[in-house]
């Protein structure tokens, strides 16, 4: 689950949560310019497909930004 | 005696003794007079009180054939008539457990007062308490005595026409209903009090009940991306542009389901959202922000995603009730898991 208010999604059980941007604008930034937003979008997205292939325990928070690479 | 309670018991295989798991698909059959657990249950319930028949059902049979199983435990109220059924104690055993619940649903249609008892976390209290008396239990039979103990009060009370307090006084599972009444404080005197009972360490009891999240075991992970078939489900209530199937913008009774097999790109010509949890002006400009169609698409492309599933799933979140949106989201899984997909990312706002 990709959500910017991950606690929720955390504390209401779903055991892959990526972190997203905002609320408005989940999978991307639109303050920044086109290429950069795109960017942007491309790591949570591609964080998030990270985790599939990933053993969970339980809950587990998943911050594209924290994450050393793409 | 003309005052004698009349009570048919509801007891599953094993207690009617005809046998264990091998013989857990027999039907409903009859016994008269009180069988096993039931001689214990007439102790218990004391003079007033005599079991005149026992109904006993297969676990198999009852939760595999319910309609067939509602059926013959209906009949057999009609011609008994009890003035009251008891089912049970189950315990922790989760088809006996729901054939308690199911034996009391049915005396309840007929107006025959029914309770039956098992341990909080049986299948039959969690899936179908609501109408239904289910007085708490331990896990296992050691716990018969108490179990019998804490039925047979409210068992009486029922069999004479009488209604049952609040649950949490009369001692029985609530049942989800909400009734008015007046606590005789006023409501931020009883919020102050809790605070401070809370805050010197004292014990304290909301007024709001806390029902504990489900906890849904991970699903195992995907071998190799560049083979899974991945799908996509928003709660950011996406829809059409315009909305032409008329999805409502919160409290979703119902989720679209839509195809984009011939789509790069969710395109703000064609998409919106329609959601009243958040303003939706910057989705109107770019609708993968909350459906990641471009992006998934890209790296299809690439080779690093097997397939971009066909169909998404698209619903407003916001003010939808737990139990709804379970119901969603098991339809949703179905769906998904009937169609190949092997991982899905769902966007939430």
């Amino acid at each position: 689950m990709i959500s910017a208010i991950y606690n929720f999604a955390l504390t209401t059980g779903a055991n892959r949560v990526i972190r997203g941007a905002r609320i408005e604008h989940v999978c991307g930034d639109p303050t920044l310019s086109p290429e950069k937003d795109y960017a942007f979008g491309m790591r949570i997205v591609t964080t998030a497909l990270q985790t599939l292939t990933m053993t969970v325990p339980g809950p587990t928070l998943f911050d594209p930004l924290a994450a050393g690479k793409t | 005696m003309s005052g004698s309670l009349r009570v048919v018991h509801y007891v599953n295989q094993f207690f009617g003794g005809i046998g264990g798991e091998e013989h857990a698909h027999v039907a409903v059959s009859v016994k008269a007079g009180a069988v096993g657990p039931g001689r214990l249950l007439e102790k218990a319930l004391g003079d007033g009180a005599r079991i005149e028949a026992t109904l006993i059902g297969g676990d198999n049979y009852v939760s595999e054939r319910s309609e067939e199983a509602s059926r013959a435990i209906a009949a057999e109220l009609d011609r008994l008539r009890p003035d009251l059924l008891i089912a049970g104690p189950a315990f922790g055993s989760g088809r006996y457990g729901l054939a308690c619940a199911l034996a009391c649903k049915v005396a309840h249609d007929q107006r025959i007062a029914a309770i039956t008892a098992m341990h909080p976390e049986n299948p039959g209290a969690s899936s179908a308490r609501r109408g239904i008396y289910i007085v708490p239990t331990g896990a296992s039979t050691t716990s018969m005595q108490a179990a019998l103990d804490a039925l047979v009060p409210l068992a009486r009370r029922l069999g004479r026409g009488e209604a049952l307090g609040l649950a949490e006084v009369d001692g029985y599972l609530p049942q989800g209903a909400r009734r008015v009444h007046d606590r005789g404080r006023p409501g931020y005197q009883r919020a102050l009090d809790m605070l401070l009972d809370k805050l010197h360490g004292r014990p304290y009891r909301s007024e709001v009940p806390y029902s504990a999240p489900e906890r849904v075991p991970p699903a195992p992970p995907i071998a190799d991306l560049a083979r899974a078939r991945i799908a996509m489900v928003t709660t950011g209530g996406l829809v059409r542009k315009g909305n032409p199937d008329r999805q409502v913008s919160a409290n979703a009774v119902r989720y679209h389901r839509h195809t984009v097999a011939e789509l790069e790109s969710l395109s703000p010509a064609e998409w919106e959202a329609y959601h009243a949890g958040y303003f939706n002006h910057l989705v109107n400009s770019n609708p993968n922000y909350i459906l990641p169609l471009s992006f998934l698409r890209d790296l299809e492309r690439q080779g690093k995603v097997g397939r971009v599933h066909e169909h998404i799933y698209a619903l407003p979140g916001v003010s939808t009730p737990v139990a709804v949106s379970a119901g969603h989201g098991r339809s949703i899984a179905q769906d998904l898991k009937a169609g190949g997909v092997d991982g899905a990312l769902l966007v939430a706002t």
